[in-house]
């Protein structure tokens, strides 16, 4: 069940999208955010949609990685969905049922909302987490976040506890697995039963991680001490980030991309 | 010559006991280790030789002695570093020192951290990753390597620091035989290189026999050190010390006994080959017109009844990929049997058991287990619940699993899931507890703040308090000291005399041939044979045609063989044993007879 989550999961092929720069691509990722979030218009939203398509193409990433990625928040999706539909009551009356009032701009409302979750846990997935390991995203973190240093926010310490705790996501997913079938084995039972008795059932999983996790944390405490980890300072990189021209290029096209569409958008309304 | 010299170093933690006192780990440790020499630290669990390592490599500060590394003291702040980016350690768990998500990026935390600039880093990086044969994995995601290979990672990143010392503290603990040696080859192979000084804490004494030099550490203090020929000589030291002694040392031993004749000097005993002609010679020499006592017959009780309990058919389990995990596989298990399941990781063991305790429905063919009068189907819903009391699986490190306040609630989670009432549980949990051997008191304490292996035992407990007939246990001896382990396989004993059907899954060989009744060997997926294993290894070039491994003793005893043979053309050896004393008079049974027919 949990080894499908792939969130935090990097997805290597290689792809030109995979080597671009970090920081280029969290840049991008933020323009799609608010122009997913400005658009209102089905033209805009098909374009948007298309747009992530190709991103996916240039990523060489299978649509079943993508669909992995989606699946696991389409019950947060029809959550969102039901609760646009019944909170908006302007608009034509389709519906009505007790205090649950269905309207045509409820609807379309919702649809909206459904849609810009969906494409941005796409973007999320395509422009950052399956194209870029975490330890980039870490390290671009660290590095558009630098300013901060000057008004003492401790930027290293903070990107370096993201990095582990992606790192360690795979080995805890594993882990958790493994103690479930422990548990089952001696009669546990995770799929039945009433929802406080199953929220009641995972304890027997999350204590055994908890304190396991803590022995993880103990250990690699010392094996970043054995390695001569001392924070950020003096620190050098393996692979410095570099902004080269072909990362320009890309977020210029994928920039003008997303400012056409905005553009459409406004338009048509 | 430069060394490490340590002097009466102590250390204590600050948890307080009962008593009030801080816990006293080191007492008084004075050792030299000379550079570039390859040293072991052995000694039971919880002896203090981890805090050693840590306390070279100034991961803890001592409390009182001095350590001078190299002409450094490691009490002056400013050799600090010096001393630190010059000591690597590889530790136990290959999961919990993996900094970088992506093999390379791991590789070169610890040179980014010395501030190793840009082309001599990626030199580095690449050059460690070539030394250990993972370049070519060098963009894979560290988290999908094998055990065998995130231990090579870490070397690499070790080696790539670029230090004058190694420490391996148990670095090969969660290895399987193979990657074992791989790890030791390669570990042997970069110290000839560039003559760095390996300093290994192990629980594995052949590993040990390849050192140079053994310090036995035991109660926080220096028990014996030596050569390994010293060390392992010295029978009072290694027993007290709960150690152990490899196979070859255990057959000059009993050829001395039983023939009464001291070893020839000159012989290098920690060299296997000198001391199986040693051995030979011995008893191809030897006055030997005495009785040879028989073996003891085996006990009535121990016999399995060759009633079929589990039934296994045509079973086969493959991924969504297609790729098989699981094969054809047929297999019965007797009553009171012990029945080893043997093989590489990876080779399908862990999804075989996983189908005793229909964990895995079976996807392809049957699984049939019998309780009472009844026979459970695996792939029948109603039957999962039954099949679950009826077969105990204890997956490995099963201490990992405990999680409630006490070791009574614990143990009484399975009972309580199984509706037993609530009347008839304490006593059910305290035979549990008896049953494996721990003390009653231990049942109201936290299963969090006993030692490890009496964890491993609350957890065993939590799965025999529901009476299983069938009990599968997945490696019960990993991670434990010799003694333990002994302990773990006398406990395992017991409880097929209490009349237990008990399936071990292990990779190692020697372990598996001992105790079992049958020895089931599987190889991609398949059974590769299942035989008594004094049949299945006494043709030891079948077995490795088979890609079996044969266990260290029978491997050893073959070349005392071989040795014999060449000087008695066309002997033939009897049954043979999984104990040094009775394989020797197994041997010399076979002598004795090839002579009587050759005179006559």
């Amino acid at each position: 069940m949990l080894k499908d989550i792939s969130l935090g999961r990097f997805y290597d092929t290689g792809s030109i999208l995979h080597r671009t720069d970090p920081r280029v691509k969290m840049i991008l990722y933020i323009i799609y955010l608010i122009a997913i979030f400005m658009i209102k218009t089905p033209t805009a939203l098909a374009l948007i949609a298309l747009i992530t398509f190709i991103q996916l193409i240039v990523a060489r990433i299978p649509l079943k990685v993508i669909k992995n990625t989606v699946v696991p928040i389409l019950p947060l999706v029809v959550f969102i969905f039901i609760l646009n539909v019944i909170s908006l009551t302007s608009g034509k009356v389709l519906w009505e049922w007790w205090i649950i009032t269905v309207t045509d701009v409820g609807i379309e409302r919702a649809v909206l909302m459904a849609l810009r979750i969906i494409f941005l846990i796409m973007s999320t997935s395509v422009l950052l987490t399956l194209t870029t390991t975490p330890l980039k995203i870490s390290d671009g973190l660290e590095s558009l976040f630098s300013p901060l240093k000057v008004i003492k926010v401790p930027v290293h310490e903070m990107s370096m506890m993201m990095s582990i705790a992606l790192r360690f996501i795979p080995t805890l997913i594993k882990e958790t697995n493994k103690i479930m079938r422990a548990q089952v084995s001696r009669g546990a039972d995770y799929d039945t039963g009433g929802l406080v008795n199953r929220m009641k059932g995972y304890i027997t999983v999350l204590i055994p991680l908890f304190v396991s996790s803590f022995k993880r944390a103990e250990e690699l405490a010392v094996a970043m001490d054995a390695r001569c980890y001392r924070g950020g300072v003096g620190k050098t990189k393996l692979n410095p980030l570099k902004i080269t021209g072909k990362d320009i290029l890309l977020a210029l096209i994928f920039t003008s991309a997303a400012a056409g569409v905005v553009a459409v958008d406004f338009i048509l309304r | 010559m430069q060394t490490i010299d340590i002097k009466d170093l102590r250390f204590s933690y600050h948890t307080e006991e009962e008593t009030g006192k801080p816990h006293e780990v080191l007492r008084g440790v004075s050792m030299s280790i000379d550079k570039g020499s390859y040293v072991a630290v052995l000694g039971p669990n919880g002896s203090g030789k981890s805090t050693l390592a840590k306390l070279i490599d100034i991961l803890e500060t001592p409390d009182s002695g001095t350590i001078v590394i190299f002409g450094n003291d490691s009490a002056d702040t400013e050799k600090f570093w010096d001393i630190r980016s010059k000591c690597a350690c590889v530790f136990q768990n290959p999961d919990n020192q993996i900094v970088g998500t992506v093999v390379e990026e791991d590789v070169a935390f610890g040179p980014e951290n010395l501030g190793v600039p840009n082309p001599e880093l990626r030199e580095r990086v690449d050059r460690a990753l070539k030394a250990v044969g993972l370049y070519e994995k060098r963009f894979m995601q560290a988290a999908n390597l094998s055990g065998g290979q995130k231990q090579k990672l870490a070397i690499a990143g070790a080696l790539a620091m670029k230090p004058d010392i190694l420490i391996l503290d148990e670095a090969t603990a969660m290895l399987d035989p193979v990657s074992r040696r791989e790890f030791l080859t390669l570990i042997e192979d970069i110290r000839d290189r560039h003559g760095i000084t390996v300093i290994t804490i192990t629980h594995d004494m052949e590993e040990a026999a390849r050192c140079e030099k053994i310090f036995v550490i035991r109660d926080g203090v220096i028990a014996g050190s030596g050569t390994p020929t010293e060390v392992f000589s010295d029978r009072v030291l290694i027993h007290d010390s709960g150690l152990d002694r490899p196979v070859h040392y255990k057959f000059v031993t009993a050829c001395h006994e039983q023939l009464g004749m001291d070893p020839e000097g000159g012989s290098d005993l920690n060299d296997e080959k000198a001391s199986a002609e040693l051995v030979a010679h011995m008893i191809l020499n030897a006055d030997d017109s005495g009785e040879i006592e028989d073996e003891e017959p085996v006990q009535k009780e121990d016999t399995p009844s060759g009633e079929s309990i589990v039934q296994i058919r045509d079973l086969s389990f493959n991924y969504d990929e297609g790729s098989f995990k699981l094969q054809d596989i047929d297999l019965d298990i007797y009553r009171s049997e012990i029945l080893a399941i043997i093989g590489k990781s990876g080779c399908g063991k862990t999804t075989l058991i996983s189908h005793l305790n229909a964990l895995i429905s079976p996807m392809h063919g049957q699984v049939l287990i019998k309780k009472g009068e009844e026979t459970l189907d695996a792939s029948v819903k109603k039957d999962v619940r039954k099949i679950r009391t009826a077969v105990g699986l204890l997956f490995q490190y099963p201490e990992y699993q405990l999680f409630e306040e006490t070791v009574y609630k614990d143990v009484e989670y399975g009972l309580k899931k199984m509706g037993i009432p609530e009347e008839e549980r304490p006593e059910m949990i305290r035979e549990a507890i008896r049953l494996v051997g721990l003390p009653d008191d231990v049942i109201n304490k936290s299963p969090f703040e006993i030692s490890g292996g009496q964890k491993r035992r609350v957890a065993m407990a939590g799965v025999l308090v529901m009476k299983p007939e069938i009990l599968v246990l997945d490696e019960p001896a990993s991670g434990m000291d010799p003694k333990g382990r002994r302990e773990m396989f006398k406990l395992i004993r017991s409880l097929r005399r209490k009349g237990n059907t008990i399936v071990l899954v292990t990779h190692n060989m020697d372990e598996g041939a001992a105790i079992a009744d049958r020895v089931c060997c599987i190889g991609d997926g398949r059974i590769l044979s299942v035989a008594d294993p004094t049949e299945l290894f006494r043709d030891s070039g079948k077995c490795r045609e088979m890609g079996i491994d044969i266990p260290k003793i029978t491997a050893f005893s073959q070349k005392v063989k071989d040795i014999i043979s060449g000087e008695l053309p066309g002997i033939e050896f009897g049954e043979i044993y999984f104990d040094a004393r009775k394989e020797v008079r197994s041997i010399r049974r076979a002598v004795r007879t090839y002579r009587e027919a050759h005179n006559a």
